[in-house]
C-alpha cells in the first residue's frame, strides 16, 4: 500500500539508529447497516488510518499514536516522542522487538462491500418475519495492518469479515440469531432470519419459573459468552501475573469433553494471521480433553512468566491489556439439539446471555440474564417459553469435570459480550447452572 | 474549518439529502497507568477527521474520513447521501426532524490548568508515588490511572449552524487489590474505574490521592478476613458513587428515547417505559427527583451544544417520583412529540451521533449520611461499585460493591465482603426513604458507557448523594 510505504520511508529518516523503534499502521474500512422497527434507520461507513509509534532507549519506552491527518510532519512526530522519552520513567518489563525472521507478508487488495449489498441482506433477514418487529445490523470490515521495526521486521496482513445479526420481537417475546464469515457472500441472512423468527414465535407468552439450579442446554451465543469471559479474564497471561486468573495449567480443570483451540491459520478464521507485534500466529491447543495447556501471551507476559510467547498481542498502542485469543474454536461433539433436549427430565434451554459481569475473578463467578429465546424442558420435550431469570454462576464450574453432559454437533461463529468473530462454538448441554433470581428480583 | 464542513454539507444537499450536518474534530488524549510504583502504560494520541450525516427518507447515512482534502470532502458528502439512499431497500416512514435555533457560537470548558500543558512527569509521579505507597502499606497489586481528553469540535448544519466547542475532561483513580486464598478484594478511590469531570489538571489534584493510599491498602487486606455479607431482606444504604451507577443503569438508560422507540432493540435493548405513561408512571418514592442537566459546571457531561446543534439544557426526568421526561434528539423528539433535549452526542468524528445521557442526577434530600445510619436498625451500607448487571428493559438488576458495613441499631458494627443487592427498578426506587443533602452531593462521572452499533463509548455524569432503600434483597451469591 503506497500510503504505508511512503509514510514509513518518511518516518524512518528521523529515527536515530541508537533506539529500538516499532511503527505500525492500521488502515480500516468498516460499514454497518442498522435496522429497527423493520426498516433501516442508520447506515454508516468509515475509513480510518492510524499510526502507532513506539520507541525504546536506555530502559525507557514511549508510545504515541496519531491518525494520518494529525501527523503534520514526520520529523515533529518523531521528535515529540523522543522528547517525551527522556522524561519517561524506566520500563522494567520491556521485552524487546519481534525479530526479522518473523516477517510475514499477507497484505491483499480486497473489494469493499456496498451499502446495497448490506441492505439486500437486511431485507432477506426482515422478510423471514414480516408480521414481527425486526432489529439488527449487517456489518463489514476490511482491515490492513502494517508493521516495521528496527530489528528489520516488516510484516503486513489483510483481514475481512462480515456479520448479520438480528432479532424479531412480538408483544411478549423476542428471538435472535447471528452469523459471521470472512466474506459477505458467505452470509445466509435468510437462514439467520428464519432461526430468529422461530425463536420469537415459539417464545411468546412466557411463564415465570422459580429460580434454582437447573440442567441447561446453551445455544451458540450463550456458550460463546462463557468462553470469551474465560479467554479475556482467565487465559490472558496478564491476569495470571496480576493474581487474578482462575486457570490452572496442566490440571483436569474442565470436563474432558471440552477441547478449545485457537485457529488463526485456518482459512475460514476471521482476523489477522499475525499479532500486533508483527509475529505470525499459529494454531494452538488451549484446552485439550479438559486440561488447560497455555495462557495467551504477549512479549511482555512471556518474559515476565518465563513462558513461550503465543503471539496474542492485542491490536492497539501496546500490550497493556495482555494477550487475548481471537480465533477460538470449541470442538464439536456428536449430540444434536434433539438428542440434547430428549435427554433432559427438567431443564432450561437458553439461546443467549445478556449483561454478564464478573463478581469474583478467581472463581469466575459471573452474574447475568437470559434473553431472546428461553424455554422450559420437561420429560424430553420443550413445554413452554420462560421469562427472565438472573444467574449467578461460576463459569469455571459450569464447564468443570462431570458438568458437561454433551457437546453439540454443529458449530458456527457466535456473538459474545466482547464482540463478534472471535469464537466458533457448538451448543452445550450442562448438568447444572445456578439461577438466583426471576422477575421479582 | 467551517468552510471545509460546508463543502461536505453542500455536496450532501446537492446530491439530494433533505438535511445534513457535519463535524470536524481534533481529539487529543493522554492516558497513564501505573502498577506497584511503576508506569505500566503512557500513551498520547491525536486524531483529526470529519463525520458527516445525511437524512434521506427514513434513514440516516453517515460517512467519516481522516482525509480533509477538498475532493475528499465533496466525496464524503456524496457518500453520506448515497449510503442513506441505499437504505430505501428496507425503508420506513419518513423520519421527522425537529427545529432548533440556528446559532453561531463558541464555548470552551472552564478550566484552570489544561492537563496537556502540565508536565507528564508530574502526572506520572502522582501515580507512581500513590501506587508505591499502597504497595508499601501491604497491597498485593496497587494500580492507578489518569486520563485526559482535549476535544476541539467544529459543527455545521445545512440549516446554518456554526458552532465551535473545546471540551476538556480530566480524571482518574487509584485502587488496592489484595489477593488471598482463592479470592481477591479491592478498594478504589474516588470510585471504581476512576472519577472524571470536565475541567483541567485541578480536577485530579482535588482528589488528593496521597490521603487515601493507606486506607485503601488496609481496607482491601481487611476484606480478605472479613465475614461474607449476610443474606436477607433489609435496609440498604448506598454511598454516592454506587448510587450514581444505580441511576445510570436503572434510570439513565431507561429514559433514552431511542431505546423507548425501539431503535436500540437488537443490542442495548429497549425500556420498560412506554411513552403513553409519561407524566403518569410512578418511578419511585416522593424523594425521587431526577434531572438531566448538561449545564452543571464541572460535571462530566457538561457542554454548550450537543452534536446536533441543540443547546444544552436542564430537563426534569422524575418529579416527586413521577416520570416526566426523556433523553431525546431532534429526530426522536419529533417522533415522540417532545421538545428536543440536546442530548445527542458521538464518540469522536467517526461515529454517528446518538441519544446519550447528559448529567442525569438525583437531586439531594435533607438528611446526612450520619443521620441515615443513625436511623437504621438493621441494614448494610455499601460503598464503591464492583459489578453491575441489568436486563435489557432496565428492570431487573444486580450490583456488587467493594465493601459493605453492617449497620445495627444506628451504628456501623462490622465490615463485610462481597456485598451484593438485587431488585426491580420501580420497586427499588419506591423504597427510597432517606436521601442525603447538598453537602454530600457529588458530580460523579462515568467515562465508559457503551452503546450503539458500531460501539460507542460515552461520558456521562450522575450527581448523587447517599440514600437509603428499605426492604432490599441483599447478599445474593452463586
Amino acid at each position: 500500500m503506497n500510503t504505508w510505504s511512503e509514510l514509513l520511508e518518511d518516518l524512518q529518516k528521523h529515527i536515530p539508529s541508537s533506539v529500538e523503534c516499532e511503527i505500525k499502521m492500521m488502515h480500516s474500512k468498516s460499514a454497518l447497516t442498522r435496522f429497527a422497527n423493520s426498516h433501516i434507520h442508520q447506515n454508516v461507513d468509515e475509513e480510518s488510518a492510524d499510526i502507532f509509534l513506539t520507541i525504546h532507549k536506555d530502559g525507557k519506552t514511549i508510545s504515541r499514536s496519531k491518525n494520518i491527518t494529525a501527523i503534520k510532519n514526520s520529523k515533529d512526530f518523531v521528535k515529540e516522542a523522543l522528547d517525551s522519552l527522556e522524561k519517561s520513567p524506566k520500563d522494567t518489563t520491556w521485552a524487546g522487538l519481534t525479530g526479522k525472521t518473523e516477517s510475514y507478508e499477507g497484505f491483499q487488495k480486497k473489494r469493499e462491500s456496498s451499502p446495497e449489498e448490506r441492505a439486500n441482506l437486511v431485507r432477506d433477514f426482515v422478510d423471514e418475519g414480516k408480521e414481527m418487529n425486526a432489529a439488527g445490523y449487517c456489518s463489514t470490515y476490511l482491515n490492513n495492518f502494517f508493521i516495521w521495526n528496527s530489528n528489520g521486521l516488516n510484516s503486513s496482513d489483510t483481514s475481512s469479515s462480515a456479520f448479520i445479526d438480528g432479532i424479531f420481537r412480538t408483544n411478549t417475546s423476542a428471538g435472535s440469531s447471528h452469523r459471521g464469515a470472512v466474506n459477505i457472500n458467505n452470509l445466509d441472512a435468510s437462514e439467520t432470519g428464519k432461526e430468529a423468527a422461530k425463536l420469537a414465535v415459539d417464545s411468546q407468552n412466557p411463564v415465570d419459573i422459580d429460580p434454582g439450579k437447573y440442567e441447561v442446554i446453551l445455544g451458540h451465543e450463550a456458550v460463546s459468552t462463557i468462553l470469551v469471559f474465560l479467554s479475556v479474564y482467565g487465559f490472558n497471561a496478564k491476569s495470571k501475573i496480576d493474581g487474578m486468573s482462575p486457570i490452572l495449567l496442566n490440571q483436569n480443570q474442565f470436563d474432558e469433553k471440552i477441547n478449545l483451540f485457537d485457529t488463526p491459520e485456518d482459512e475460514e478464521s476471521i482476523g489477522f494471521k499475525i499479532d500486533a507485534s508483527g509475529a505470525k500466529k499459529y494454531n494452538l491447543e488451549i484446552i485439550k480433553n479438559g486440561v488447560p495447556n497455555t495462557y495467551f501471551h504477549t512479549r511482555r507476559t512471556s518474559k515476565e512468566l518465563n513462558m513461550e510467547n503465543t503471539h496474542h498481542e492485542f491490536f492497539g498502542v501496546d500490550d497493556y491489556f495482555g494477550g487475548i485469543g481471537t480465533n477460538l474454536s470449541l470442538n464439536k461433539g456428536n449430540a444434536s439439539e434433539k438428542d440434547m433436549i430428549s435427554s433432559v427430565k427438567k431443564g432450561i434451554y437458553i439461546n443467549e446471555f445478556w449483561y454478564c459481569r464478573v463478581l469474583d475473578p478467581i472463581t469466575q463467578v459471573v452474574t447475568g440474564l437470559n434473553r431472546n429465546g428461553s424455554f422450559l424442558i420437561e420429560n424430553g420435550k420443550i413445554t413452554k417459553p420462560i421469562g427472565r431469570l438472573r444467574f449467578t454462576q461460576s463459569f469455571i464450574t459450569s464447564l468443570s469435570q462431570g458438568n458437561v453432559i454433551s457437546v453439540g454437533d454443529t458449530s458456527r461463529y457466535a456473538d459474545s459480550e466482547f464482540g463478534e468473530g472471535m469464537l466458533k462454538v457448538p451448543k452445550l448441554h450442562l448438568k447444572e447452572f445456578n439461577f438466583t433470581g426471576g422477575v421479582s428480583g | 474549518m467551517f468552510d471545509l464542513l460546508n463543502i461536505a454539507i453542500d455536496s450532501a444537499i446537492n446530491s439530494g439529502a433533505r438535511y445534513s450536518d457535519a463535524r470536524i474534530l481534533v481529539s487529543k488524549s493522554r492516558s497513564i497507568a501505573a502498577k506497584n510504583g511503576e508506569v505500566e502504560n503512557f500513551n498520547e494520541s491525536e486524531k483529526i477527521g470529519l463525520g458527516i450525516r445525511a437524512l434521506v427518507g427514513s434513514s440516516w447515512g453517515f460517512y467519516s474520513t481522516y482525509n480533509l482534502s477538498k475532493e475528499s470532502l465533496i466525496s464524503s458528502g456524496k457518500k453520506a447521501f448515497e449510503i442513506a439512499k441505499a437504505s430505501a431497500a428496507v425503508s420506513g416512514k419518513e423520519t421527522p426532524f425537529a427545529d432548533v435555533p440556528v446559532v453561531k457560537d463558541e464555548y470552551t470548558t472552564p478550566h484552570e490548568e489544561n492537563p496537556f500543558k502540565v508536565s507528564s512527569t508530574e502526572q506520572i509521579d502522582l501515580l507512581v508515588n500513590s501506587t508505591e505507597q499502597m504497595k508499601k502499606f501491604g497491597s498485593s497489586r496497587s494500580s492507578g490511572r489518569l486520563d485526559f481528553w482535549d476535544t476541539e469540535k467544529w459543527f455545521c448544519s445545512s440549516q446554518g449552524h456554526e458552532i465551535f466547542q473545546n471540551i476538556i475532561e480530566s480524571g482518574g483513580g487509584i485502587s488496592s487489590l489484595s489477593v488471598g486464598d482463592g479470592e481477591t478484594q479491592i478498594r478504589s478511590y474516588p470510585q471504581s474505574f476512576g472519577e472524571y469531570r470536565t475541567g483541567g489538571w485541578e480536577v485530579v489534584k482535588s482528589f488528593e490521592f496521597e490521603n487515601q493510599t493507606q486506607r485503601l491498602a488496609e481496607e482491601s487486606q481487611r476484606l480478605l478476613v472479613a465475614p461474607q455479607c449476610p443474606e436477607g431482606t433489609m435496609d440498604l444504604i448506598l454511598e454516592g458513587s454506587q448510587l450514581a451507577l444505580q441511576i445510570h443503569e436503572s434510570v439513565g438508560h431507561a429514559i433514552e428515547l431511542d431505546r423507548i422507540l425501539g431503535w436500540e432493540a437488537a443490542y442495548a435493548g429497549t425500556s420498560h417505559l412506554e411513552l403513553d405513561k409519561l407524566n403518569k408512571h410512578k418511578y419511585g418514592s416522593e424523594l425521587m427527583n431526577i434531572v438531566a442537566d448538561a449545564t452543571l459546571p464541572g460535571a462530566l457531561a457538561t457542554f454548550k451544544y450537543d452534536d446536533e446543534g441543540t443547546p444544552a439544557q436542564r430537563v426534569d426526568i422524575v418529579k416527586e417520583g413521577i416520570w416526566t421526561g426523556v433523553l431525546s434528539g431532534r429526530d426522536s423528539a419529533a417522533i415522540a412529540g417532545v421538545k428536543p433535549g440536546g442530548m445527542v452526542r458521538a464518540d469522536g468524528f467517526a461515529r454517528l451521533p446518538m441519544v446519550r445521557m447528559t448529567n442525569v442526577g438525583l437531586l439531594p434530600g435533607e438528611s446526612s449520611l450520619e443521620e441515615i445510619i443513625e436511623s437504621t436498625d438493621n441494614g448494610i451500607y455499601m460503598e464503591t461499585n464492583r459489578s453491575w448487571s441489568i436486563d435489557d428493559l432496565r428492570l431487573n438488576f444486580q450490583f456488587g460493591c467493594e465493601v459493605g458495613w453492617v449497620v445495627k441499631n444506628g451504628k456501623i458494627i462490622d465490615m463485610v465482603k462481597n456485598p451484593t443487592y438485587t431488585g426491580i427498578t420501580p420497586e427499588f426506587w419506591g423504597n427510597m426513604d432517606m436521601l442525603a443533602n447538598e453537602d454530600e452531593w457529588v458530580f460523579w462521572g462515568t467515562p465508559n458507557c457503551g452503546k450503539g452499533q458500531p460501539s460507542q463509548i460515552g461520558h456521562t455524569g450522575h450527581p448523587a448523594s447517599p440514600a437509603r432503600f428499605k426492604n432490599t434483597r441483599i447478599g445474593v451469591r452463586g
